[in-house]
């Protein structure tokens, strides 16, 4: 039952309207949701100036710890202070748990379709659900993983699957991260600084912590130790400080308390790897490495890498070391490879799917693309091979040039391309500097995968900036927000 | 255990820092000290306060650094000077950037957040009436960062590390300070100056209770036992640092016994007869063994060699026979 809508003198609230599409906090008669009813409360009682000054506070403290990302299509890759709005996002605990149930599903069922295609079994290509021939032409497939054993046929160890909810508010999966997903760490920034800039708004509510991520990783990390030995040496690899996302590496392996290396810092002999230190060599058995696999080894992938070490992949053959996320994860979060997966669900786990994707015409299915070319102003058109928002094109937003344009591109190579049905992404309240005004949001929920699998609570909530915009990616000018999944008796 | 790569960021994490200390010491005391001199008694004063912080070559081609509003840009915030405390707290973030998982987040937060407060500047001349107040708040912020590394850093190689690059900067910049000293133009050893670019005034006031004499105060900076800047106290805690780094049990021993002659009062017994050739001998010594510190935690380039060390339970032993055993880190 919703309550009704608070109106104080004055708030932050005052005139606001329900965006388009699903908007998280209040019904369409504009009452508050009954999960979010304290929550607007509260905000209904601040000031535009009490909220800037919030948010003041908010920035200096990211500023002060060097929370950053790099914008690399500005000129020279430019440092900004992550931006967080203030106004959180509320996950129930039912919510959550169809949430948490729906994504241990899905990437159970990637893991087993990863370790049936590299244990060279392939079964699920045998069978008829993903034919082979977009398979082995996805840019991720990686033919050296082959036959690679992977502990526990665990291959998306840290998997971040963003998710949106539709006009009805049922959540859909919008696309896999399964290489390098990252925002983890800005998950715990963002909570550490809203607990410390506006502590009295978790007053009323009782929020599932999110400070154990690095105790959780570890432990995942640890179990994918080859010949699950105890108290394995685990590492984490980066390309270093002027990678954007550095300053994550740095806090993973911090918040786990294990090494930060580069790849100068290791070295593969007699088919093993080992850490350089003033001791001497030591032996690694897990790698947690934020580097793409064109760059993990100059040997067997891009020779011009130097971010790699030498000789890793035969130490990988070897089975002296475990690389997390494994080897040619990229197969199974090619977009193309996306709309196949409600049935990867259906026949490894024999399940319908918790979570649904967004619907999906595949262009190499020639009645799909006609059907889709001929309505392409109304849905969005993707490359199958990029990620952080780039070369979306969303149809309703589009110029008849541009459309133009997306049809010869897609008719050129259907492989390269998916197009899907505008989801009007939910909404939530979000502060412009003046009041809140719904903005549209989407949620990057982490899925931790080792002996066993667990969801970590929440995750990366990312808001798009402008009224009207659906794109949320930070390095697109989108923010964040904090993101509470409430214990069951607050529900 | 410690990365190569990680040892070798810290030490310099603590000569930067001990650099960035003593170029604010400098500066505090030109500041002071050149407002009360005539314009050719200030030249002096100036290009022997850069020839204590070794920065003749740097200054040189940069040209005059005669004026007293040159000489501050350039020892604060000239981007060109590799020892402006500018560039030193530079380095000092950039190689904890490097190291951030290892260190306490506070120390990273103080280094970053002097790093800013110093680009709040941008590139322009820092004005004059400003010039005492971003000193102190240099030496606030450096005092800051010490605090977390005695409270709140573990003891492991690390902390380790950084104690030993600040004890061999402060030993380098003593050593470099007598030199300056006893080759002064003007002719005469000026006691005080010394104790003052040494922060060590008033503990020679307590401990000798009458004016500082050049002798007394040559011997308070290389063998005062209760003085924590004397080159005997730093090379204690060095030797004290280099204790739990098995790797380093050369530098271990030329820094006890350079301390041994220290104590036995050899040096200051051939300070009394010919001072610069002793110092000189002294600076050599410590570049030698901060030089042997940096071979010792460079890690070896390339793949491994038969001659390779790998660790194995009871030490560490070449490459030969067998595979190496692993050793829980």
């Amino acid at each position: 039952m919703a309550d009704s809508l608070p109106k104080p003198g004055g708030g932050l609230l005052d005139g606001y309207e329900p965006g388009r599409g699903f908007d998280e906090a209040f019904e369409s008669d504009g009452s508050a949701r009954s999960v979010y009813r304290r929550i607007v409360e509260r905000f209904g009682e601040l000031d535009a100036d009490e909220a800037r000054r919030l948010e003041r506070l908010v920035a200096d403290e990211f500023r002060r710890q060097g929370i950053t990302f790099t914008v690399y299509s500005e000129e020279e890759g430019t440092e900004r202070i992550w931006p967080i709005d203030l106004f959180p996002r509320l996950i129930s605990a039912l919510e959550w748990d169809e949430l948490e149930r729906g994504l241990t599903q899905r990437v159970a069922a990637l893991n087993c379709f990863l370790a049936d295609l590299y244990s060279g079994e392939g079964a699920a290509i045998a069978d008829g659900i993903v034919p082979r021939w977009l398979v082995v032409s996805s840019g991720g497939f990686e033919r050296n993983a082959m036959g690679i054993a992977v502990p526990h046929g665990a291959h998306c160890n840290i998997a971040g699957i963003d998710v949106v909810r539709d006009d009805a508010g049922r959540y859909r999966v919008l696309e896999d991260n399964l290489r390098n997903p990252s925002g983890i760490s800005y998950v715990i920034e963002n909570r550490a600084a809203m607990a410390k800039a506006c502590s009295w708004l978790f007053y009323d509510h009782a929020v599932q912590p999110v400070e154990q991520y690095g105790r959780m990783l570890r432990s995942a990390l640890e179990s994918m130790a080859p010949g699950g030995q105890e108290s394995p040496h685990v590492v984490v690899l980066t390309p270093g400080i002027f990678n954007a996302a550095y300053f994550e590496h740095a806090f993973l392996a911090r918040s786990m308390g294990v090494e930060l290396v580069e790849g100068r810092d290791l070295v593969v002999d007699d088919g093993a790897v080992y850490a350089r230190t003033i001791e001497g060599l030591i032996a690694v058995d897990v790698i947690y490495r934020r580097i793409d696999d064109a760059f993990l080894d100059p040997v067997a992938f891009r020779p011009d890498s130097t971010l790699g070490v030498p000789g890793l992949l035969g130490a990988l053959r070897a089975g002296t070391v475990s690389v997390c996320n494994a080897l040619g994860n990229g197969v199974a979060d090619d977009k193309a490879v996306y709309p196949y997966v409600p049935d990867l669900i259906r026949y490894y786990l024999g399940d319908e799917p918790i979570i649904d994707n967004v619907f999906t015409y595949v262009m190499w299915d020639p009645d799909q693309r006609a059907e889709a070319l001929g309505r392409l102003d109304e849905l969005v058109v993707k490359p199958v091979g990029e990620s952080g928002g780039y070369g979306v094109l969303i149809g309703p937003h589009a110029s008849d040039e541009e459309l133009e344009a997306a049809r010869r591109a897609i008719d050129a190579d259907p492989r390269n391309w998916i197009v899907q049905e505008v989801v009007q992404l939910s909404s939530l309240p979000s502060f412009t500097q003046e009041r809140l005004e719904p903005r549209h949001v989407d949620l990057r929920p982490f899925v931790l995968t080792g002996e066993r699998t667990e969801v970590f609570p929440g995750g990366l909530t990312r808001v798009a900036m402008r009224r009207g915009s659906l794109i949320v990616n930070s390095s697109q000018g989108g923010g964040s927000k904090d993101t509470w999944v409430l214990t069951p008796e607050y529900s | 255990m410690i990365l190569a790569r990680h040892a070798d960021a810290l030490f310099w994490v603590g000569r930067y820092l001990e650099r960035t200390e003593a170029t604010v010491r400098c500066l505090d005391y030109a500041a002071n000290s050149i407002i009360h001199l005539r314009s050719d008694e200030a030249r002096v004063e100036i290009e022997q306060l850069v020839k204590t912080l070794g920065l003749e070559s740097v200054a040189a081609p940069l040209g005059s650094v005669a004026g007293r509003r040159q000489l501050f840009a350039f020892l604060l915030s000239d981007t060109a000077n590799p020892g402006s405390v500018l560039s030193a707290v530079s380095a000092v973030r950039e190689r904890l950037r490097s190291t951030r998982e290892r260190i306490p987040i506070e120390l990273w937060e103080e280094a970053n957040g002097l790093y800013l407060r110093f680009r709040e500047f941008g590139d322009t001349e820092l004005p004059p009436d400003r010039l005492h107040e971003t000193l102190l708040m240099v030496r606030r912020a450096c005092l800051a960062i010490s605090g977390v590394l005695n409270e709140g850093m573990r003891r492991d190689e690390g902390y380790e590390f950084i104690v030993l690059g600040r004890m061999i900067e402060r030993s380098v910049f003593t050593v470099g300070l007598l030199t300056a000293s006893y080759s002064d133009p003007r002719g005469t050893v000026d006691a005080t100056r010394i104790l003052r670019l040494t922060s060590s005034l008033q503990a020679y006031h307590r401990r000798y209770g009458h004016a500082p004499d050049p002798e007394g105060v040559v011997r308070y900076l290389l063998a005062g036992t209760d003085l924590p800047r004397s080159l005997q106290s730093c090379l204690l805690r060095a030797e004290g640092s280099l204790a739990g780094i098995s790797a380093l049990d050369r530098s271990r021993r030329r820094a006890g016994l350079l301390r041994a002659r220290l104590e036995l009062g050899e040096i200051e017994e051939a300070m009394a007869q010919e001072p610069l050739p002793v110092l000189s001998e002294l600076h050599w010594d410590l570049a030698e063994l901060a030089s042997e510190i940096a071979a010792g935690v460079v890690p070896p380039l390339g793949f491994p060699t038969a001659s390779s060390r790998y660790l194995r339970p009871g030490g560490t032993q070449p490459l030969a026979g067998g595979r190496p055993v692993r050793l829980d880190p």
